[in-house]
C-alpha cells in the first residue's frame, strides 16, 4: 500500500496541467522531425540518418537569413514589430532544406538504390557525419552563433486562467506591491542623495535597503498566495506558435498525402515500390517530392525552434533531436505517418513528465525507456504492423 | 546523453568536462603512450631532477595556451595578458645577465595535446610552466610536470580539488569552494534573497561543486533552497525545470553552469512569467551570454575574477597598458588577459626573488608570494597549498556588458558567515 503513496509523495500536481503542455510543445517538435525520418523510410525503406543534419542546416539557413535582413552581430537591426522577417526566414529554411534533401537523395542514396539495403544505410550515416564535421569548418561555430531576439516581435507568454484567483488575496498583492514600491523608491532616493552604489551602502542606508528588499519579499509572496488560489496555465507565445505551425504543417501533409494524385502515388510506391514503378508511376519523382516534403517540415521545425528558444547554433544542432526524433518515428511504428506524430507527441510528454517527477537527470533516457518498452510488447511500434525487416 | 560535441562547444571552458574525466582516469592508464602517467606517490624520496639555468643563457618560462579550439578566444587574451606581463618585466630591468623569454606551446583546448604542450615545454628547459584557463588542461599539465616538479602557475582553472597533494602547482584565480559563498553572501545581504532556487548543470563537475558551496552557505546565512533543478549541457529545452521552479515561488534563481545553457534558461524563464532576479559563477563570463539570454538576462550578476570598469589603479594601470599594446582587440583587459598577466608577472617577480635560478628554488620563491598586487587583487600564496587568498568581485550584467557591483575579501565572507552563526 505504501508504495504508491511514496511514489506520488512530493509530485506538484496543480503544476500537472502546465507540464503536460509543455510536454505537448515538446513533442510537436518531435513528431515534425519524425514525420520526416518516417516518410522516407515508407517510400525508400531506408533511414535517412542525415535528417537530423538537415534540420541543423535549416536552423543555420534562418540565421544566415536573420542575418542578411539586418539582425546580424556588431551593427544589429533593433527590436521589431512585425513578422515579415520570420516569414522570410520560415520560406527560407524550408525550401533551403527541401533543395539540400533532394540533393541528398540525388548524389548519394539514388546512386545505391540498387545495392543491398546495409550500403545505404551506411551512406546515410557517412552523409551524415559528413555534414556534421564538414559543417565545423564551414560553418560559423566558435563562439556558436544565435538567431538574435529582435527579430521575434511574439515574445512573452499567453496566460491562460482556467480557475479565478482568490480577489481578497489579489487585492492584498496590490496593497504590498504599493508598499514595496515605495519602499524602494525611498532607498533609491537616499542612493541618490548619498551617491553610494547600491551595493555595500554605508550604515545608514542599510535599514532603508533591508526595508525595500522586505517589503519586496511580502509582494512576492501575496503575488505567490494569490496565484496559488488560482490556476493559470502559460504558453510562451514562440512556443504557441511553434505549436500552431506543426499541427498545421502536419495537417497540410495528411492532405497532400491522402487527396492528391502525388500523395496516392506516394502510398502506393510505400506499397510496393517495383510494382508502381511497373504501374507507371515515376519513382524517381515521388521520391524526390518524398524528401522534399520530409526536410521542408525539418527545415520549419529548425528555424522555429532556433528562433523562438534562441538556441545556439553548432554543427551538431541535428544530433540529439534528429535521434529522438527517429526513436519517436520508431516508436509510433515507422512507416506510419500517425503513427510518427503520436510518437513524438508522446516522447515529449514524457521527458516532461520525467522532470515534472524531479527527476530531470533521467530526461534523455526515458526516450530509450519507452522505446525499448513498446517494442517488447509491439515490435512494429505503436501503429506499425509487426513485419520483420532485415536491414 | 549521447556524445556530441555541442557540450564541449557550448560551454566555453567546457574541456572540463573531458578534462575533469581525464584527470579523473589517468590513473586508469587511459593514456597509454604516456609513461609518464604513472607518477610513484610523492613521498619526496627521491631526489627529483631539477632544470638549471645556467649563467648567461636565456631562462625559459613556459606558456601552455588554447591557441585553437573552443577555448581560442581565452588563450588568446591569455598570451597577450602574460606577454605583456614579460614586456613590464624587462622593462623594468628583468634578471641582469640573462635574457627572460616566454615560450609558447598551443594545447588546441583539448586536455591530451595540453599534455604533450607541457612536455615540449619541459623539454626545451622551461622553469616554470605558466598556464591553462580550464581546469581539465590544467591537470594535465599538472601531471606533466609532476617528475621534475617544474612549477606549474594556473591561469583560471577554479576546480577546488586541482592543487591537492602537489607542492608545485599554484594559481593566480580564487577556487570554486569560495566564488559558492561570495554569492550566497551576496544574495543574502545585499540582495535580500531568503528564498532561492538553484539550477545546476549535472553534467559538469564544476556545476555541482559550485551548487553544492552555494547551498551550504546560503543555508548558514539563514537562507532556504526551495528547488534543485537539474539539466545537462546542450539541452536547449527547460520548460519542465522552469514550471518546477515556479511552482516552488522562489526569490531567484541560482544558476551554477555556463553562459550558454543560463542564457536560454534565462529566456525561457523570462517568457514563462518567472522574473526573479538571477546568479551564478564565473562561467557567466562571456560576451556570447548576452546574445544567448537576452533582454532576460541583464540586470543578473555573477562573480568574477576581474571587472576593467573598476577604478583601482592596478586596474586601470593594466588597461593603459593593454590598449597600447594591443589597439586592434575589441575588448580590452579581459578576465583571462588580467589573469594570464598576473600569472606571468608572478612567476617571474619570484624568478627575480631567487637566485638558484632551478624550478625548486623557483617553486620556493613562488610559494613565499605575500600580498602580490596583481590586476585581479592582491595574491598571497604562502602557506596557501597553491590557492590563494584573494577577492572575488560580483559583476552585474548590463546590455553594454559588466559593471562592477562589489568586491569581497575572503576576510568579508568569513565575517558575514561567522555573524549569521551567532545568530
Amino acid at each position: 500500500m505504501s508504495f504508491p503513496i511514496m511514489l506520488f509523495a512530493g509530485l506538484d500536481f496543480p503544476s500537472l496541467p502546465q507540464q503536460l503542455v509543455n510536454g505537448l510543445e515538446l513533442g510537436a517538435i518531435y513528431a515534425l522531425l519524425a514525420l520526416g525520418y518516417t516518410m522516407v523510410y515508407g517510400v525508400l525503406k531506408l533511414i535517412n540518418f542525415a535528417h537530423g543534419e538537415v534540420y541543423m542546416l535549416g536552423a543555420y539557413i534562418a540565421l544566415f537569413t536573420s542575418w542578411a535582413l539586418g539582425f546580424g552581430p556588431g551593427k544589429m537591426a533593433a527590436a521589431t514589430n512585425n513578422p515579415f522577417a520570420l516569414v522570410v526566414m520560415l520560406i527560407a529554411s524550408m525550401v533551403g532544406c527541401a533543395v539540400i534533401g533532394v540533393l541528398i537523395e540525388r548524389f548519394a542514396y539514388r546512386p545505391m538504390r540498387n545495392q543491398s539495403r546495409i550500403a545505404s544505410l551506411i551512406t546515410a550515416i557517412g552523409v551524415s557525419m559528413l555534414l556534421q564535421y564538414g559543417g565545423t569548418i564551414f560553418l560559423p561555430n566558435s563562439p556558436p552563433p544565435n538567431i538574435s531576439e529582435n527579430v521575434n516581435p511574439y515574445r512573452g507568454s499567453i496566460e491562460i486562467p482556467i480557475v479565478p484567483r482568490n480577489a481578497a488575496l489579489k487585492a492584498k498583492e496590490l496593497a504590498l506591491l504599493k508598499v514595496s514600491d515605495d519602499d524602494e523608491a525611498a532607498f533609491n532616493a537616499y542612493l541618490q542623495r548619498t551617491g553610494e552604489g547600491e551595493f555595500g551602502v554605508s550604515a545608514p542606508g542599510i535599514p532603508l535597503r533591508d526595508a525595500a528588499r522586505a517589503s519586496d519579499r511580502a509582494y512576492n509572496q501575496a503575488k505567490n498566495a494569490a496565484e496559488a488560489t488560482g490556476l493559470v496555465i502559460t504558453v510562451e507565445t514562440g512556443q504557441a506558435i511553434i505549436f500552431g505551425m506543426a499541427v498545421l504543417l502536419m495537417a497540410l501533409l495528411s492532405y497532400i498525402v491522402r487527396f492528391t494524385p502525388a500523395g496516392r502515388a506516394m502510398r502506393a510506391v510505400s506499397l510496393d515500390f517495383d510494382s508502381a514503378a511497373l504501374m507507371g508511376i515515376d519513382v524517381n519523382k515521388i521520391v524526390v517530392f518524398t524528401f522534399i516534403i520530409g526536410s521542408s517540415l525539418a527545415g520549419a521545425g529548425a528555424m522555429m525552434t532556433a528562433t523562438f528558444l534562441g538556441t545556439p547554433l553548432i554543427p551538431f544542432y541535428g544530433l540529439v533531436p534528429g535521434l529522438k526524433a527517429f526513436v519517436a518515428a520508431v516508436l509510433g511504428g515507422i512507416g506510419n505517418i500517425p503513427g510518427a506524430v503520436l510518437g513524438g507527441i508522446l516522447m515529449g510528454v514524457a521527458e516532461t513528465l520525467v522532470v515534472w517527477a524531479g527527476y530531470s537527470s533521467y530526461r534523455d533516457a526515458i526516450a530509450f525507456v519507452i522505446l525499448i518498452g513498446v517494442l517488447l510488447v509491439r515490435p512494429g511500434g505503436l501503429l506499425g504492423s509487426a513485419k520483420v525487416e532485415k536491414v | 546523453m549521447t556524445l556530441t560535441l555541442r557540450q564541449a562547444k557550448g560551454a566555453a571552458i567546457a574541456a572540463f568536462l573531458l578534462g575533469g574525466l581525464m584527470a579523473g582516469c589517468t590513473g586508469g592508464g587511459s593514456t597509454p603512450s604516456a609513461p609518464t602517467t604513472t607518477p610513484a606517490p610523492t613521498t619526496g624520496s627521491t631526489p627529483s631532477p631539477t632544470t638549471t639555468a645556467s649563467g648567461g643563457t636565456p631562462i625559459i618560462v613556459g606558456l601552455v595556451a588554447s591557441e585553437n579550439g573552443d577555448l581560442a578566444p581565452w588563450g588568446k587574451d591569455e598570451i597577450n595578458g602574460a606577454q605583456l606581463a614579460l614586456d613590464d618585466f624587462n622593462a623594468a630591468g628583468g634578471i641582469p645577465g640573462h635574457t627572460v623569454q616566454m615560450e609558447i606551446q598551443d594545447s588546441g583546448s583539448k586536455p591530451e595535446q595540453g599534455k604533450s604542450a607541457a612536455e615540449k615545454l619541459i623539454a626545451d628547459g622551461a622553469l616554470a610552466l605558466v598556464g591553462e584557463v580550464s581546469s581539465g588542461i590544467t591537470a594535465q599539465i599538472v601531471t606533466a610536470a609532476q617528475d621534475k616538479q617544474i612549477p606549474v602557475i594556473a591561469v583560471g582553472a577554479t576546480r577546488t580539488d586541482l592543487t591537492q597533494g602537489h607542492s608545485n602547482v599554484f594559481r593566480v584565480c580564487y577556487t570554486d569552494a569560495f566564488q559558492g559563498p561570495v554569492m550566497a553572501v551576496f544574495a543574502y545581504n545585499e540582495l535580500g534573497l531568503r528564498k532561492v532556487g538553484i539550477v545546476t548543470d549535472e553534467k559538469q563537475p564544476y556545476s555541482k561543486g559550485l551548487s553544492a558551496s552555494f547551498r551550504a552557505a546560503f543555508i548558514k546565512l539563514g537562507g532556504q533552497i526551495v528547488d534543485e533543478q537539474f539539466y545537462e549541457s546542450g539541452q536547449t529545452q527547460f520548460g519542465g525545470q522552469v514550471t518546477a521552479l515556479k511552482s516552488k515561488a522562489p526569490d531567484g534563481l541560482f544558476m551554477s553552469g555556463y553562459f550558454t545553457e543560463v542564457g536560454q534558461i534565462a529566456r525561457q524563464a523570462h517568457d514563462a512569467g518567472l522574473v526573479v532576479p538571477m546568479f551564478g559563477g564565473d562561467g557567466w563570463d562571456s560576451q556570447q551570454i548576452l546574445q544567448y539570454g537576452g533582454d532576460a538576462i541583464v540586470g543578473s550578476y555573477f562573480c568574477n575574477h576581474y571587472n576593467n570598469k573598476e577604478t583601482r589603479k592596478e586596474v586601470q594601470d593594466f588597461l593603459a597598458k593593454w590598449k597600447a599594446k594591443y589597439p586592434d582587440e575589441p575588448e580590452p583587459g579581459t578576465t583571462m588577459g588580467a589573469l594570464g598577466y598576473d600569472a606571468m608577472l608572478l612567476t617571474l617577480d619570484a624568478l627575480k626573488k631567487d637566485p638558484t635560478l632551478d624550478s625548486k628554488g623557483l617553486t620556493a620563491a613562488i610559494e613565499d608570494t605575500v600580498n602580490f598586487p596583481g590586476v585581479s587583487g592582491n595574491i598571497t600564496l604562502k602557506g596557501m597549498h597553491g590557492n590563494p587568498t584573494k577577492r572575488a568581485i560580483v559583476v552585474k550584467l548590463t546590455k553594454d556588458g559588466q559593471i562592477f557591483a562589489k568586491a569581497y575579501e575572503v576576510a568579508d565572507v568569513q565575517k558575514a558567515l561567522a555573524a549569521a552563526a551567532k545568530k
